[in-house]
């Protein structure tokens, strides 16, 4: 599968940039050795100076090195082998690259540049400040109190009750997970040689996020999304241009904007770089993007130890395609002690045909590149995703969740738009934070999971956004407040 | 109107005040009679002014005062210099006196001290970072080579996007120390308020926020976001129900209230202890620049630029630094449709000196000593006065202060969102547009420190009409 090696420096000629300030602060990411130019097509693996052991290349796309540790490179244990994916992307039969040939090398290119980056050290130091100076990061393991007494005072128990801790995603700069992957992508762009940036956008967020991301890397950046999402979010699509980003509408929502982009990408290989906000797409996408949303688990697990010295007992994150989730989730996937519960939205119900839950009622098939679950009519034909989520609104899921599923690993339920307003609103009244709608539904599955709990029970929810963007979309459905 | 002449008239004229009961006697106002002599100032044509009897000579401090570490700020009446102050109905005093012994008792209290730095680290989600922005020091790079270092202190990364839950937070805090269960709050466009209202959600406390009708309509998110949050939000309709009304209002219900509510006042200013305890709860930015400058380059910044309103998140940054002469502070007020025009909140370069809401400061004032209504496109700079450290910094020369009008602090919103991939609040894009003419004059390696007060997304809508995007 993999090119034969060149194992000496490739010597190419640098492309000519701006003087950019080099601090002690920022360690610019001079890439060590430049991929030739676009028409030059030749396919060939990149020597990245620090080792080229075949051993490390033909193995486990995720146990890497343990260069010097800034903290983000991890290394995996062997544990969890079988559930992390191989090396042509596959999680069990779900995964793969079902791509036009075209794709292909570009696909590879990609994946050779990802393995690069894991164990460049400039890189990842570069990365490790940007999380840490832009995005805010790392970003605090909140107890909820309220929120837990909430719960007691239901159930009536008297002390105990479970836990209720919140990983606080909706401070990252942006206002969600979203930046962390875009950030890193945008970084390796860079690296590639690229000046265009495509992205597809459901909600926004991804489209703001990476919008933000080309900002501050100095590269151009085009958005497509779909127009019934450009309705519902529309100060989203004021804050991308603002940030400098073409934004670009498609006939459609979210499914059809990533087809866009990536007809798009197709046409102009050579200078544009697909940025995927999440795990679908063909390999190396999902790993790329898990690899990259990961600091949210690791900050947990570091953060669970301070905190009381364990580990969560639970984890709930809401599901559209399944980024958030993962880069909670993967961090706990060997910890066979740790639930892993993925909640989906159920829209206006399961049987009314207007909702998101793929897993819940979804079919195996190819979607945008990788076999996984997704929503199919009888002849194969994509159904309209729906949800007061927008994020959540995708018809197909992760292959890495489909396969989580599959082996029975993490469990996945679903909630109503309904249930997940509710529990926005409750969360707004009892905790000061307005949660995006698409957490509102993890919030939601709450009201079903704690009382199955025992006491102590350390539960930790991904807050994956905040709720500003949605303060339209629950003003127009008439919210009423007792105070008003 | 006669609520808010009995503040800048001040003061207590009930003969019981002397027997009012206070721990703290040196701290009961004297003023038996409600007096007015012009102050020796050749500009000023007030028809009113307080003279200060109780202060040390203003000119006698100033003499003595060129090294600040040796200014008392503020000193046991709460005064900064001859500014700052208690202008306040004796129904008040009582309240500001105990607000003030909590105050003292809980900066030693151990405990409060670690549940308030736990609830800043977990629930705000400080340290804040101290950001080296890149491009845009490349920007202000001149031809040759040279220029400054600008570092932008990422207030907007705080829970509810700006600076204003430091303080919310501490306060909400001592009201809860305090037994109080009721929070009143005014606010303008609602930052201030959706910050309140966060923390009464986060403490269970009743929050009942005050706002001019006429912002209620500007800014019909942000009431909505109150509500959803729990709060009360009560719309008032004197005046030209703006911010000034509301705070009004606000004040009215704490006399009437005082035993079960306390004012969680937004800003540095108001009547002592307020100016000093906001300003203490906002040294928390202060202090980590401090921290954060010494690791990444080994030193203090050089200069600091910051907004100002009403002047808190100014004195956040600078409060750490004022004593350390060799670092420059610059406040950047709002210059509205330019100095000339009339419509601006210039108050520290326009104003004259009077009493507002409690305390004695400078503020845009017309010659019948009526409060002239300002305008800023940022509604948090939109304030006609200004806390009264401020006001003596000025006077003392310790701070610098310019303004930007609307226009160059929209092109500053647009400029560093394109560059940094950050959208600051058009409050802080005036503090970015000041950079525009700080930086061809600073030496090369200045080290620049912003205050980067607030994100902007609340703001996206309001430039994206101007700027026709």
């Amino acid at each position: 599968m993999f090119p034969k090696k060149i194992s000496n420096n490739i010597s190419v000629p640098k492309k000519k940039r701006k003087n950019m300030l080099s601090t002690k602060i920022q360690i610019r990411g001079q890439p060590l050795h430049r991929i030739p130019k676009r028409n030059n097509r030749v396919i060939h693996s990149v020597a990245c100076g620090v080792s080229t052991k075949p051993l490390h290349r033909e193995s486990n796309v995720l146990s890497r090195m343990s260069g010097p540790s800034s903290g983000s490179v991890p290394t995996k244990s062997d544990k969890s082998h079988f559930l992390s994916g191989d090396v042509t992307g596959k999680f069990g039969r779900f995964g793969g690259k079902f791509v036009p040939e075209t794709l292909m090398s570009r696909l590879i290119e990609l994946e050779d540049e990802f393995h690069c980056i894991l164990s460049d050290h400039e890189f990842q130091e570069e990365l490790t400040i940007a999380l840490r100076d832009y995005v805010g990061r790392e970003t605090p393991l909140y107890f909820a109190g309220r929120l837990t007494e909430h719960y007691k005072n239901i159930s009536r128990t008297i002390g105990g009750g479970p836990e209720i801790y919140l990983k606080r995603e909706d401070l990252s700069h942006c206002g969600s997970h979203k930046i962390n992957n875009a950030l890193a992508q945008a970084m390796i762009a860079r690296r590639l040689g690229c000046s265009r940036v495509v992205a597809a956008t459901g909600a926004g967020q991804h489209g703001v996020a990476t919008a933000a991301a080309c900002a501050k890397l100095s590269l151009d950046c085009t958005v497509f999304m779909g127009a019934t999402d450009i309705e519902k979010q529309f100060s989203n699509v004021l804050s991308m241009k603002l940030l400098g980003a073409q934004v670009k509408s498609v006939e459609g929502t979210f499914k059809d904007a990533s087809s866009e982009a990536i007809r798009y990408w197709v046409e102009n290989l050579d200078s544009t770089y697909n940025l995927c906000g999440t795990v679908v797409g063909p390999h190396p996408c999902p790993i790329m993007v898990r690899e990259f949303q990961s600091v949210i688990g690791k900050e947990t697990r570091r953060q669970a130890k301070q905190l009381w010295g364990g580990k969560p007992d639970v984890l709930v994150a809401c599901l559209g395609s399944g980024s958030n989730a993962l880069g909670l989730f993967h961090e706990f996937v060997g910890d066979e002690d740790v639930r892993l519960v993925g909640v989906e939205a159920a829209g206006l119900g399961l049987d009314s045909g207007k909702h998101s839950a793929t897993l819940a009622i979804g079919h195996v098939g190819v979607y945008h590149g990788s076999m996984s679950y997704l929503m199919q009519d009888d002849q194969g034909q994509i159904l309209k995703p729906h949800s007061v989520g927008v994020g959540l609104e995708y018809p197909g899921v992760g292959p890495e969740i489909s396969f989580l599923k599959e082996s029975g690993r993490a469990e996945f339920y679903t909630a109503t738009d309904q249930e997940a307003i509710q529990a926005c609103m409750r969360l707004s009244r009892l905790e000061g934070i307005i949660p995006a709608l698409e957490t509102s539904h993890a919030l939601a599955f709450l009201d079903k999971l704690i009382p199955t709990l025992s006491d102590g029970a350390k539960v930790v929810v991904n807050c994956s956004g905040r709720g500003d963007k949605d303060l339209d979309t629950l003003i127009q459905r008439g919210m009423l407040f007792p105070n008003c | 109107m006669a609520a808010s002449a009995t503040f800048r008239a001040s003061v207590s004229s009930s003969p019981s005040s002397s027997s009012s009961s206070s721990q703290l006697t040196h701290l009961r106002s004297p003023f038996k009679a409600v007096k007015f002599t012009p102050l020796p100032s050749p500009r000023s044509k007030s028809s009113f002014s307080v003279s200060c009897t109780i202060a040390k000579d203003p000119a006698v401090l100033m003499a003595a005062g060129s090294d600040p570490a040796l200014w008392q700020r503020p000193d046991s009446f709460g005064r900064f210099g001859k500014f700052g102050g208690k202008y306040v109905p004796e129904t008040l005093m009582h309240a500001l006196s105990e607000l003030e012994s909590a105050f003292y008792a809980l900066a030693t209290d151990d405990d409060f001290q670690r549940e308030l730095a736990g609830i800043l680290k977990d629930y705000v989600g400080r340290e804040s970072p101290l950001y080296f922005a890149e491009r845009l020091t490349e920007h202000y790079r001149r031809g040759n080579g040279e220029g400054p270092l600008i570092y932008l202190k990422r207030e907007d990364l705080n829970h509810t996007g700006a600076h204003k839950i430091n303080n919310a937070v501490a306060q909400a805090l001592l009201a809860k120390r305090l037994g109080k269960k009721r929070i009143i709050a005014e606010t303008g466009a609602g930052q201030h308020g959706v910050a309140t209202a966060t923390v009464c959600a986060r403490f269970g406390l009743e929050c009942i926020i005050y706002m001019g009708a006429q912002d209620m309509e500007r800014q019909a998110l942000n009431v909505f976001r109150m509500r959803l949050l729990g709060a009360e939000v009560r719309g008032v309709h004197s005046g030209t129900a703006t911010l000034k009304d509301a705070t009004s209002e606000a004040i009215r219900d704490w006399v009437t209230n005082v035993e079960t509510t306390h004012y969680i006042l937004g800003s540095v200013a108001g009547p002592h202890p307020y100016p000093m305890m906001v300003r203490d709860f906002h040294a928390v930015i202060g202090k980590e620049t401090r921290k954060q400058a010494l690791e990444k380059w080994g030193g203090k910044p050089d200069v600091l630029v910051a907004c100002v309103g009403g002047g808190s998140n100014a004195m956040g940054l600078f409060h750490e630094f004022v004593n350390d002469t060799e670092v420059r502070m610059i406040g950047v007020e709002a210059a509205g449709f330019g100095l000339d025009s009339g419509k601006h909140a210039a108050t520290l370069t326009k104003g004259d000196v009077g009493v507002l809401h409690g305390a004695m400061s400078y503020l845009l004032q017309d010659d019948d000593g009526q409060i002239i209504e300002p305008h800023s496109i940022s509604a948090g700079l939109d304030y006609p006065g200004v806390g009264p450290e401020h006001s003596f910094f000025k006077d003392m020369g310790r701070a610098e202060y310019y303004s930007i009008t609307d226009e160059e602090a929209l092109e500053a919103f647009k400029r560093v969102s394109r560059l940094e991939g950050i959208i600051p609040a058009l409050e802080t894009s005036h503090a970015l547009a000041y950079l525009e003419k700080l930086c061809p004059t600073l030496a090369d390696g200045t080290r620049v420190v912003l205050n980067f007060s607030g994100r902007g997304d609340k703001d996206v809508q309001t430039v994206a009409k101007y700027l026709e995007v």
